[in-house]
């Protein structure tokens, strides 16, 4: 009772900081926003095509990749800025269409696609081979316009326009990409990605702030007052880690209902999801306690509390996969319980996990929970005494 | 308020406290009955707010105990019940309205929620706050801010209020209307137990004083039990110029010279018959250079008594 009456008083103040309430619940929406529209995935490829002086068998292409699903064309007019780009990282695959490939074509010459790719990753490898799909499939075309002309009485055009109907209805062979459901890479892609990131690192990241309400309070000499009725520094512990639980709920709950309406975001087995978000709140329950008796000033928690949960946010995979980073920093990342948090999110949202899939991430945090609320509570027990 | 009981509200035995090497409450014994108001009177750092603290329940003794309504308070939660403690600083949440900080305190007493509008409304009303319910405790003058913190103290009716310089940093006015309130504390029967270093309060609004120095109580009674202590002495105030612990050491040097502290610009001297005084220690002044601009010789008052037990001015 005494202890809800603390946690009442307690959030209200902070739902009253309006700058609080920014970074509580208006700034996670916006980072989710920004990294899911970053880490998109490889849905959709930029492509970019120098045609110049590659006559109307050049346009051909062009319009060809500009018509296949997840290409975006950007043109250019020379090769110089088609590198560029290139290298800027603007395009993921650079084409450049030889001039006069009309008389080449026409000539039924053997004729050469140049496709600039740097491939040093999957997203680059898989646009080069959308891309080279796409001039293969018009290579097939102009062989075919070639092959009739040669054998009938038709012009090297009317062949071509005539492959070019037959394209739609003969029949051929399909090609069908399917990713293999391999546990240990698959990763959650846009704001499926982000989302759940930047769940596990703006609660923690929250909570250490926050502990300046603590500091705060205890300046006030409003625990003193507390202390001098009946009230035990128990109930005043107990009261400000409800707190800090009931925030660390809200502003997961925001999150998971945002990215659900606004972004599409599946947030997988909703027992799972929940006990998940239940022990990642406790946790940031104990880090905000932690914060409140570890800083001596307000200014000290609101400056260096974010900076630390940005920092083990990045250690833990919640700025980029874990999986990407080397073996040494994947096990020095397993280190913060973002990492496990993390773990646990991915195998919900892309690897159908369950409660009992993620059991041994949901044990560690909750060991981390026990041992926060611990310390802290010990260190706010010594200073209320 | 619930029944009185017979005999002292709150008593303190040989109460000890040290910090570190440094004993900051030495053995105080004192003891107040309902509607007393018991003035404890010290220079700063002489004890008074740890001696509040151990009555309150906020420090432990080393030794010692203290007993409200015959209840132990390091032992007993709920006693505390019984104490209505007003820190010295301004102890409320800023960002929160006058009713919301009084609904918070209020409810710690486990009072319920038609009660804990009541007595808001009433500490309000006394606070003379009632117009400035809703409005954030950060947007409140000085004293506004002081009179709701003696009303935080209010709300669950205690049967000891205790009070820790409550009017530290107060402007005269507000000053004038949180001693009167404390007055008619005292009139409805409640105990009082209230700190200061302002010697006119101590006079003004105490039945009882106690002096307090370096963690000892060294003297209690009444304004005239202690004052008649003195005698016929008086207290000299020299206003002077010049070397004035070298002066104050000279006028402690003559007869019928009792105690001598010096402040910023004068030297304070008790002694006895102060007229005839007068003369020897403008003389005293003389050889060191010394210029007496004003003299003010008045009767004894508590001032005086702790000048006289001391040998410090209270507001050095």
């Amino acid at each position: 009772m005494r202890a809800l009456a603390i946690a009442r008083a307690s959030t209200r103040r902070i739902i009253r900081d309006r700058t609080a309430l920014f970074f509580l619940l208006v700034l996670p929406i916006i980072v989710i926003i920004i990294v899911g529209a970053t880490v998109r995935g490889f849905s959709t490829f930029r492509v970019g095509v120098d045609s110049v002086g590659s006559g109307a068998a050049g346009q051909r292409i062009v319009t060809a990749l500009d018509h296949s699903r997840g290409i975006d064309i950007a043109i250019y007019t020379d090769q110089k800025s088609l590198t560029t780009a290139l290298a800027r990282g603007e395009i993921s695959v650079g084409v450049l269409l030889p001039a006069g490939l009309d008389a080449v074509e026409s000539e039924a010459k053997p004729a050469t696609v140049t496709i600039f790719a740097e491939q040093v990753n999957s997203a680059q490898q898989a646009a080069a081979t959308a891309v080279s799909s796409v001039i293969l499939g018009q290579g097939a075309l102009v062989q075919s316009a070639s092959f009739a002309a040669a054998h009938s009485s038709s012009s090297y055009n009317q062949a071509l326009a005539l492959a070019t109907s037959l394209q739609g209805t003969t029949p051929h062979v399909g090609l069908r990409n399917v990713s293999a459901d391999t546990s240990a890479s698959t990763l959650p892609q846009g704001y499926s990605y982000s989302a759940p990131t930047e769940l596990v690192l703006f609660v923690f990241l929250s909570a250490l702030a926050g502990g300046a309400a603590i500091i705060e309070t205890r300046r006030l000499g409003m625990y003193e007052r507390m202390l001098a009725g009946p009230v035990r520094a128990r109930t005043i512990i107990a009261g400000e880690a409800l707190t800090y639980f009931l925030l660390a709920l809200v502003q997961s709950a925001l999150i998971i209902v945002v990215g659900a309406i606004a972004f599409g975001v599946s947030w997988g087995n909703p027992l799972a999801a929940a006990a998940l978000v239940i022990t990642w709140a406790l946790v940031g329950a104990g880090a905000g306690l932690l914060s409140g008796t570890l800083f001596r000033t307000p200014e000290q928690a609101s400056a260096i509390g974010p900076t630390a949960g940005i920092a083990l946010a990045m250690l833990g995979g919640c700025m980029w996969p874990l999986s990407i980073v080397s073996t040494t920093m994947r096990e020095i990342g397993h280190v913060t319980p973002q990492a496990w948090a993390v773990d646990a999110w991915t195998s919900l949202l892309s690897r159908h996990g369950t409660i009992t899939t993620i059991a041994p991430q949901l044990g560690v945090l909750a060991a981390f929970a026990v041992v926060l609320l611990s310390v802290s509570s010990l260190r706010l027990y010594q200073r209320l005494r | 308020m619930a029944a009185m009981p017979d005999g002292p509200l709150l008593r303190c035995e040989k109460l000890r406290r040290s910090f570190g090497d440094r004993a900051a409450v030495d053995g105080i014994s004192l003891s107040i009955s309902p509607g007393e108001i018991y003035g404890l009177l010290g220079p700063n750092g002489a004890g008074k707010t740890t001696m509040i603290k151990m009555v309150c329940g906020l420090l432990e003794p080393d030794g010692g105990e203290v007993t409200v309504g015959g209840r132990h308070v390091s032992t007993d939660l709920s006693v505390k019940s019984l104490i209505g403690y007003v820190p010295q600083d301004i102890a409320l949440y800023p960002d929160l309205t006058a009713s919301e900080n009084l609904s918070f305190i209020a409810r710690l007493y486990k009072l319920t929620s038609d009660v804990v509008r009541e007595r808001v409304a009433e500490v309000l009303e006394l606070c003379e706050l009632s117009d400035r319910a809703n409005d954030r405790v950060d947007s409140f003058s000085g004293g506004m801010k002081r009179r709701l913190n003696i009303g935080a103290g209010l709300l669950h009716h205690p049967q000891l209020l205790v009070l820790d310089e409550p009017t530290v940093g107060v402007d005269p006015q507000s000053r004038h209307s949180i001693l009167e309130r404390v007055q008619e504390f005292g009139r409805t029967g409640m105990a009082v137990l209230y700190t200061t270093h302002y010697m006119e309060e101590a006079e003004r609004v105490c039945n009882r004083v106690g002096i307090i120095d370096h963690g000892r109580l060294i003297a209690e009674g009444t304004r005239r039990e202690l004052v008649e202590r003195l005698g016929e002495r008086d207290r000299i105030e020299l206003s002077a110029t010049g070397n004035l612990e070298a002066f104050a050491a000279a006028c402690r040097a003559l007869p019928g010279v009792d105690s001598v502290a010096t402040t910023a610009d004068a030297v304070q001297v008790v002694a006895s018959d102060g007229r005839r005084m007068l003369p020897h220690l403008l003389e005293a002044g003389e050889p060191i250079d010394v210029t007496v601009n004003a003299i003010d010789v008045t009767e004894p008052n508590l001032e005086t008594v702790f000048l006289h037990l001391t040998g410090t001015a209270l507001r050095d």
